[in-house]
């Protein structure tokens, strides 16, 4: 099969989730991406399972997943060897793409200026947490960054804690961030035959999380930044309400007819009278009293019969879903949002997040899942970068690799 | 000065927030974007008389306008005409419209043979609810993070955050077929939807759940004081109510200094195991943290998590990134001068590229406002022509 990024070939020096899910996108699409990791544990992220922020099954799906279609070389960075075969790694490579401290890469030899005398071509990508200027270089998680940006708190009913967007979301978000990057440097370089560097910053990505309402607050809605109760949304169609069962995102704009037709779904006539709500001027001024009549009309059904009468009228909305039902839904699997391999670590099939970008004469692929710490070092070595077996054995006594 | 897509056309076809600024993310690199607002005109969001429309301003900036009666048969044919000038049609329209109109992608690939044809869905291309609108909130209704996000016994939370996944996606999935597209000569199509943008927004907790097939602590709301790490996704309130969050998951690694800042003793035998402060003794260290916060207000934490280095911050508001030198010198925010508002900040840019600078060449065009430029330059119609297409009101 023909692949997107076929030629490709990435080294992933990153850690946890940005960097890697970033890398990932590109190996989906078919780029040759070795993750460079040190000898001894690899990527913080394969000791996920002991530091108990997530639940992990019997297959550490946190690592595998972000990791798939790559290839593993363990090198001791910290050795005059490791180093020397990065270089000749950076030789053969595209992209070089890490999301360590700047000032970790610099003191292993690995800055952009360094690297562009070996490879002048080479695409030098970061992930920094705050930016590569103004100098700010405390540890960045995602929720640490998330808690900057100002995402969390306008989240949530007011006088209730700030909420996390769930696990991984904003370094997902920089990822793709990043993999944008990386794919428009090769493009240029395409037709200029030039590399460059580039960085895409978790807090650069996260800003724009909120997008459209930091911008209302940039531009003076200082409302934007608070929390806002669903008990008083401008429009009262356009919200979510409780049923007996699950809770029902009703998703309709202002407008009489969408209006009558709600008044239908629920078979109240008098309701449709109502003064008050006769037309979109009203019911934004009565949105309160109007949200309490439909969370009562919500409430006397569940979200099965309430759906059925929304259907019935043609009024666009959703079940509140969990995720034991996002994984049996149909549309999810048909389009490839998920999607069953093979798992090593258990020996069997296993269930993954699919491609959620479809190609469709190059459509992306999932080959394995991610690599056991250092598998391909010997052969990438020998293959790719012309090593003799005494040579390996050299940097092997040396600790230059295990 | 060089910048990536500099050799690229895009036909931006698009109504929804996140797909505008998809196509923005091309243009801020450079590509030609021409965004096709249909005749007759619909009443423009936002801004208003005498207010700064500054949603256009970020989704539409350095874009070219040219408004077109699609219905009618001459506007058609400049549509396809452009189609066939075109190297990318990014879109949010359903595909019946587009069908409709001859620019589905079987049909745009006969005007044009290698285009890049990006569109967003709702659901996605196959399936049976590829036909429901592009609505983000019902995507994300049908995600299963929703009712998981607040604390236990409140409403779901929607976050609007897939759509703006989605906006990536679709910039990253075009670009990368324009790669392919520059060795192989071929175009074709490319497909996001919000609820998949919606899936990978949830990463973690999506795959947690896909592995594991069962979990309470993934089906319901886990309260803040129940969390399963106390020192790595946590909440606590300060003295002064402004929020603390910690992630600092390797507890090992820092909790003599952790410790020492929160007043406990190190040794302090309930805490002195990785094991007793995320198991044994876990809700027993939340409660302790939960008493230790609350005495000292957000601003004296955040000087003792910056002097130590240690992973955790005060959570802000926006008027934090909207001050911060930090989103500034990095143009994650820019200031700019508005021609009727002065000076003014948006969102800038978010990737930073060393040869192919984001540009910010112009704010959002009037509609209509390159019309002439475009049928002239783009498609070789005289000046009587473009008149003509004018007067019989064609384009506008």
């Amino acid at each position: 099969m023909t692949r997107a990024l076929d030629g490709i070939r990435v080294i992933d020096l990153t850690v946890w989730f940005q960097g890697p899910v970033a890398a990932q996108y590109l190996a989906d699409f078919g780029a040759d991406v070795i993750k460079v990791e040190r000898p001894q544990g690899g990527d913080q992220a394969r000791g996920v399972r002991s530091i108990k922020s997530l639940e992990i099954g019997d297959w550490n799906q946190y690592f595998l997943v972000i990791n798939r279609n790559k290839k593993s070389m363990a090198l001791d960075l910290k050795t005059e060897g490791g180093r020397e075969i990065m270089y000749r790694l950076v030789a053969e490579s595209d992209v070089f793409l890490s999301n360590l401290a700047p000032a970790m890469l610099d003191a292993w030899g690995l800055s952009y200026d360094k690297l562009k005398e070996i490879k002048p071509d080479i695409i030098y990508a970061t992930n920094t947490g705050y930016g590569r200027l103004g100098g700010v270089t405390k540890p960045s998680f995602d929720m640490t960054v998330q808690a900057l940006t100002g995402i969390m708190a306008r989240l949530g009913e007011p006088g209730e804690p700030p909420i996390y967007l769930g696990m991984g979301s904003g370094d997902a978000y920089g990822g793709i961030m990043s993999a944008l990057g990386i794919a428009l440097a090769l493009y240029q370089r395409k037709r200029t035959g030039r590399g460059q560097c580039l960085d895409a910053s978790l807090y650069g990505a996260q800003l724009f999380l909120a997008a459209p309402f930091l911008q209302s607050y940039l531009a003076g809605d200082s409302s934007a930044a608070l929390q806002q109760s669903r008990k008083q949304v401008d429009n009262p169609l356009w919200n979510l309400y409780p049923t007996t069962g699950k809770w029902v995102y009703l998703c309709e704009p202002n407008e009489d007819a969408r209006w009558a037709a709600l008044c239908r779904a629920f078979g109240d006539t008098q309701l449709a009278a109502d003064a008050r709500f006769a037309d979109a001027a009203g019911r934004r001024q009565h949105n309160e009293a109007l949200i309490e009549v439909i969370e009562a009309h919500c409430l006397r059904h569940d979200h099965t019969g309430l759906m059925a009468a929304f259907e019935r009228e043609g009024l666009v909305a959703s079940p509140v879903n969990n995720l034991a039902d996002v994984i049996r839904d149909e549309q999810a699997w048909r389009n490839n949002y998920f999607m069953k391999t093979f798992c090593e670590e258990v020996q069997r099939e296993v269930e993954v997040r699919g491609l959620p970008i479809s190609l469709s004469k190059t459509p992306g692929e999932i080959r394995s899942l991610g690599p056991q710490l250092g598998q391909d070092t010997e052969l990438v070595m020998m293959e790719l970068l012309g090593y003799e077996w005494d040579e390996i054995e050299a940097l092997k006594a040396k600790g230059a690799i295990p | 000065m060089s910048r990536p897509l500099d050799d690229v056309v895009v036909i931006d076809l698009t109504r929804l927030f996140c797909a505008s600024l998809g196509a923005t993310f091309l243009a801020d690199f450079g590509a030609r974007v021409l965004r096709l607002e249909p005749l007759p005109l619909a009443p423009r969001e936002g801004g208003g008389e005498g207010v700064w429309n500054h949603d256009a301003d970020l989704i539409h900036r350095n874009k070219e306008s040219i408004a077109l009666d699609v219905q009618s048969e001459q506007g058609r044919a400049l549509l396809h005409a452009l189609v066939a000038k075109a190297d990318v049609v990014l879109t949010d329209w359903t595909a019946p419209e587009l069908e409709a109109l001859g620019i589905d992608y079987p049909a745009a690939s006969v005007l044009r043979p290698d285009i890049v044809f990006g569109r967003l869905s709702g659901f996605g291309p196959l399936g049976p609810d590829s036909e429901l609108p592009p609505i983000d909130e019902l995507a994300a209704a049908r995600t299963g993070m929703m009712p998981i996000l607040p604390q236990p016994g409140q409403p779901p939370v929607y976050t609007g955050a897939g759509a703006m996944h989605s906006s990536v996606m679709l910039a990253f999935g075009v670009v990368t077929a324009l790669l392919h597209r520059a060795v192989s000569g071929e175009g074709q199509a490319v497909d996001v939807s919000l609820f998949g943008a919606n899936m990978y927004g949830a990463a973690l907790d999506l795959q947690a759940f896909l592995a594991i097939g069962k979990g309470d602590r993934l089906l319901n709301p886990i309260s803040r004081l129940d969390v399963s790490n106390p020192m790595s996704g946590a909440l606590y309130p300060s003295a002064d109510g402004r929020w603390v969050t910690l992630t600092m998951p390797d507890t090992d690694r820092w909790w003599p200094m952790f410790s020492a800042a929160v007043g406990i003793a190190e040794d302090d035998p309930r805490f002195d195991t990785h094991d007793k402060r995320t198991e044994t003794h876990r809700l027993e260290l939340i409660h302790a943290l939960e008493a230790a916060f609350v005495t000292q207000p957000g601003k004296h934490w955040r000087q003792v998590f910056s002097e130590k280095g240690m992973s955790a911050d005060i959570i802000e508001r926006f008027d934090y990134p909207a001050s911060d030198p930090q989103a500034l010198i990095n143009r994650y925010i820019v200031e700019l001068e508005h021609p009727s508002f002065g000076a003014v900040k948006s969102l800038g840019f978010p990737i930073f590229m060393s040869e192919g600078t984001a540009r910010l060449d112009a704010l959002a065009p009037c509609s209509g406002q390159h019309t002439s430029q475009i049928m002239r330059d783009l498609l070789g119609y005289s000046e009587d022509d473009i008149h003509a297409c004018r007067s019989a009101g064609v384009v506008a």
